[in-house]
């Protein structure tokens, strides 16, 4: 993908994003994505995180920035933590510029992935800037074209809502009340 | 319809929280749906969604064989219940050999329909419903009133109350501090359920995958954390392929909440990996269960097999006249509204949609938002005929219906309304029973008395200049137009003869039969679609023309569907249906008038009857029609189209529901400041009128066929 598409794409799913509350970040590196993740809990007085090691996590070497920070950072025991933990940081697998949408799309359908990003109220979710679609109907063809159609499959696209008092529009209900966005565009190998 | 349906309709009229909830969630809902569709082609995503529902509809057993083997390929138990009972004693039967006491439930329509949890209940267990209104619902002892949002109907005060005796601690009602309550309880919930159980919005059969569209994050805590999970899945949620489904998750959310698309889409294929009490982690116990409850039959019922293109957006409810006002539980059922009454039919019982299905108004507005093209007023129509087959109307609607299909002794009768003081009164026998404009007076609006000489006399005497002779038109006058309005057939012959044709009038015509078909009479309905097929005779004319957009679509496709069994008035039907034209569209498609009118100023809005604009879908001709007179300024008022309230008899058996209705016509007239409003429909124009007369005189309606009379003879005379 050109670099002037990838761009527009970008822009697309910030704005998308940003007018359901969702926050927005794109950095070059994975250790740049570290930094700002620490700079970001630090502000929203963050103490404890729920870190769900992947491919951009390992490589940004975050259980170390993290914990330097000041942080405390759990990356097993999720079943325990998650319920209590301030915060949940996952990789997802694609992204859809159409409508600011992530999507987890594991193979493996990691029910840690579905604690770590459903339980906690501030969702922190790193995705490779590569993987974004510019459309549902691509994303539909990608998930379909895969080996197997994972046993679950999640779109998120921002923060969870509800307006079922008086049609008022309440952020935050069951899932997380913030989302936060990290796109990265450096290539990173490895699984999600 | 019987004493406690029109209690429960005074009640809900008479709840202004609910009212007031409605008619704010109505407005912002037209607002959001359009801005969401920005950008994207309504009609072809419908189209998509109707090709491919339908095409599982016509396959359903292949898609759920198909189904099936991918899902149990995939590790999942499928079990199909063709009745409420099947599926719940499925559901108990496993939760009674798991031992499981406590269950959370995801939004899930089918598992209301069903009435899941009062069995479930009713052996000791803990159900909770975690969807917000779901569950706000549940513990207020309510049924949903909505599809989409189930507590449309409370207020925050009412559900502080609620939630303040569930918790024995006093809530405020503070929106946001309810909703963290909900999340703080309900996460307790969620932690210790050991099943889940969930709707699904689309079932792919391909893959056997689940599709469940959600905003809360309910969904995702259901079908993440407990070890055993249920799925309930109406029949009509297949789709073939997985491609398929994009159309749903691009229209649904646009359609039903006007988002882009909810926060969550959830696909679930198979038993995905869940914490056991024990601590490890193992694939769950996954449940299908296909549930038919009726379903079937209303598929093989090419009437009702459209029903499987309904994505269950809500949207027919949003826009409904009559659901604004009313709620939904005056329906009485799970499901309400339009497409509720017509589900209701099938899944619970023709005697519960009884009541119902009286509430359309057949204003047609839920079919123009519906993203899977149903013609929900249609099928509403199709039940009440049958209903009216089965039971009968009721006798003094049947005297009426018998009295108007019987030309001459309707026409005398008329004749005699005529003569008698005026206006009527409720005490004349046998006249206050006649459909439409004779009978009972409204507190809303006053009514017009009967002409002192109807049109087919008037017409004799009228001189036709006809220059250049093009062709011959017939005249379709219809009831109110010939006895109450001769005036717009009047402006209708001028129009027509100053663009070179000679207007006739087929003395055999009467009633168009629309009392009889929207009141569910089809043997008078289709007595009338006879009569004046016969007397119209249009293998003689270039044109058949009329200037009710009721009587016109009953000459364009009433007549045709009434006659099908018959062959030759069939092929006469047809011709007739051809040439038939409102008078508006055929003035527009012969090329509309020289330019002309007095020149006077004369501010005018214009209001489209639904008739003329969605069955017809003419709308810009009447404008450009009359914005072409000189002197003439239109003024577009808000909700142009929305329904004045009329609906025929609709606004006699229900004045408390057409008032309000027409209230709201009113309204929307008087904030555009126009002197006068249009219509193009003798119907509208007596609703309207008899709204504005009472309310405010100083506004005039008119029909566009005398708006023309009038500003163009004054013009001829001008210029002499």
């Amino acid at each position: 993908m050109g670099i002037d598409k990838t761009t527009a794409l970008y822009e697309t799913f910030k704005s998308k994003l940003q007018v359901l509350s969702g926050e927005c970040f794109r950095v070059n590196t994975a250790k740049e994505a570290g930094e700002l993740v620490c700079k970001v809990m630090k502000e929203k007085g963050i103490n404890n995180v729920a870190l769900l090691n992947s491919a951009i996590s390992l490589k940004g070497e975050f259980v170390n920035q993290i914990s330097q920070a000041g942080i405390t950072v759990y990356t097993d025991h999720f079943r325990e933590v998650t319920p209590e933990a301030h915060a949940g940081i996952t990789q997802v697998d694609y992204a859809i510029a159409e409508f600011g949408t992530l999507i987890q799309a594991r193979n493996d359908a990691s029910v840690d992935d579905r604690l770590c990003s459903t339980l906690i109220p501030i969702h922190i979710a790193l995705v490779s800037t590569a993987t974004m679609m510019p459309t549902l109907a691509e994303a539909m063809t990608t998930i379909h074209q895969l080996p197997q159609i994972p046993g679950f499959v999640g779109f998120i696209t921002g923060p969870s809502r509800t307006s079922d008092i008086e049609r008022v529009l309440t952020v935050g209900v069951h899932g997380p009340k913030q989302l936060i966005v990290i796109f990265v565009d450096e290539q990173v190998e490895g699984v999600a | 319809m019987d004493k406690d349906f029109k209690t429960k309709i005074s009640k809900a009229l008479g709840d202004d929280v609910l009212r007031g909830a409605l008619g704010r969630f109505g407005d912002a809902y037209t607002l959001a749906r359009a801005k969401a569709y920005e950008g994207y082609d309504f009609d072809a995503l419908s189209e998509n969604i109707v090709q491919v529902k339908s095409y599982a509809a016509n396959h359903i057993d292949e898609m759920m064989d198909q189904f099936e083997k991918a899902a149990t390929a995939r590790g999942a138990k499928v079990y199909r219940a063709a009745t409420a009972a099947d599926a719940k004693k499925y559901v108990s039967d496993l939760v009674k050999k798991k031992g499981i006491k406590r269950i959370v439930k995801s939004k899930s329509m089918v598992s209301e329909e069903i009435l899941l949890n009062d069995d479930l209940i009713a052996d000791g267990i803990d159900v909770q419903e975690t969807d917000l209104g779901e569950w706000i619902v549940q513990l207020a002892g309510q049924h949903p009133s909505h599809m989409v949002l189930p507590a449309i109907h409370m207020t925050k005060e009412e559900v502080a109350t609620t939630f303040s005796g569930h918790l024995k601690r006093v809530e405020q009602p503070v929106i946001a501090e309810l909703v963290k309550t909900a999340r703080v309880e309900l996460r307790k919930k969620f932690l210790e359920a050991e099943m889940g159980i969930s709707g699904a919005n689309i079932a792919v059969a391909e893959t056997g995958t689940l599709m469940m569209l959600t905003n809360e994050g309910n969904g995702r805590l259901t079908n993440t954390l407990p070890p055993t999970q249920v799925f309930l899945v109406g029949m009509e949620k297949f789709v073939r392929k997985f491609e398929d489904a994009q159309h749903i998750i691009q229209a649904l959310p646009k359609s039903a909440t006007g988002q882009l698309i909810t926060s969550y889409v959830t696909m679930i294929t198979g038993p995905t990996p869940a914490y056991y009490a024990d601590g490890t982690v193992k694939d769950k116990d996954f449940h299908i269960v296909i549930i038919d409850n009726g379903r079937r039959k209303m598929f093989n019922d090419e009437k009702f097999k459209k029903t499987f293109q309904c994505v269950r957006c809500a949207s027919c409810l949003n826009v409904c006249p009559a659901f604004q006002l009313l709620g939904g539980h005056v329906y009485g059922h799970i499901y309400t509204g339009g497409i509720g009454t017509i589900l209701t039919n099938f899944v619970n019982s023709e005697r519960d949609a009884k009541n119902p299905q009286n509430l359309c108004l057949q204003c047609g507005k839920c079919s123009e938002v519906c993203p899977g093209k149903l013609d929900i007023p249609q099928m509403i129509l199709e039940l009440r005929n049958r209903m009216g087959e089965k039971d009968g109307i009721g006798a003094a609607p049947k005297f009426a219906l018998d009295v108007v299909s019987n030309r001459r002794l309707f026409h005398s009768m008329l004749r005699v309304a005529s003569l008698a003081q005026l206006p009527f009164s409720k005490g004349q026998p046998v006249i206050r029973h006649l459909p439409m404009f004779l009978s009972g007076l409204t507190e809303k609006k006053s009514l017009p008395t009967v002409a002192k000489v109807p049109f087919r006399d008037v017409i004799k005497k009228v001189k036709q200049e006809v220059k250049k002779p093009k062709g011959k038109v017939a005249l379709y006058a219809g009831c109110l137009i010939d006895f109450v309005y001769p005036k717009i057939g009047e402006g209708i012959i001028a129009g027509l003869n100053e663009k070179g044709y000679e207007v006739i009038f087929p003395d055999g015509q009467s009633c168009c039969g629309a009392p009889a078909t929207y009141m569910g009479d089809r043997k008078n309905a289709r007595k009338c679609a006879v009569m004046n097929i016969e007397a119209m005779e249009a293998e003689k004319v270039d044109y058949v023309v009329s200037g009710c957009p009721t009587c016109t679509h009953a000459l364009i496709d009433s007549f045709k569907e009434l006659v099908q069994d018959d062959p030759t008035l069939l092929a006469r039907a047809e011709e007739l249906s051809r040439k038939s034209r409102d008078f508006s569209k055929l003035l527009f498609d012969l090329g509309g008038l020289p330019a002309g009118g007095d020149g006077v100023p004369m501010k005018i809005t214009y209001h489209d009857s639904c008739h003329l604009k969605r069955s017809m879908g003419v709308f810009a001709e009447p404008r450009k029609i009359l914005t072409d007179t000189a002197g003439v300024e239109l003024i577009e008022m808000k909700e142009s189209d929305r329904c004045c309230g009329f609906a025929g008899s609709y606004s006699i058996k229900f004045p408390e529901i057409s008032g309000p209705i027409l209230d709201r016509k009113m309204k929307n007239i008087e904030e555009t400041g126009a002197d006068f409003v249009v219509v193009d429909c003798p119907g509208c124009l007596m609703q309207i009128g008899g709204g504005l007369d009472k309310k405010n005189p100083k506004i005039k309606v008119i029909h566009t066929a005398e708006l023309l009379l009038q500003k163009r003879k004054k013009a001829k005379m001008n210029k002499k």
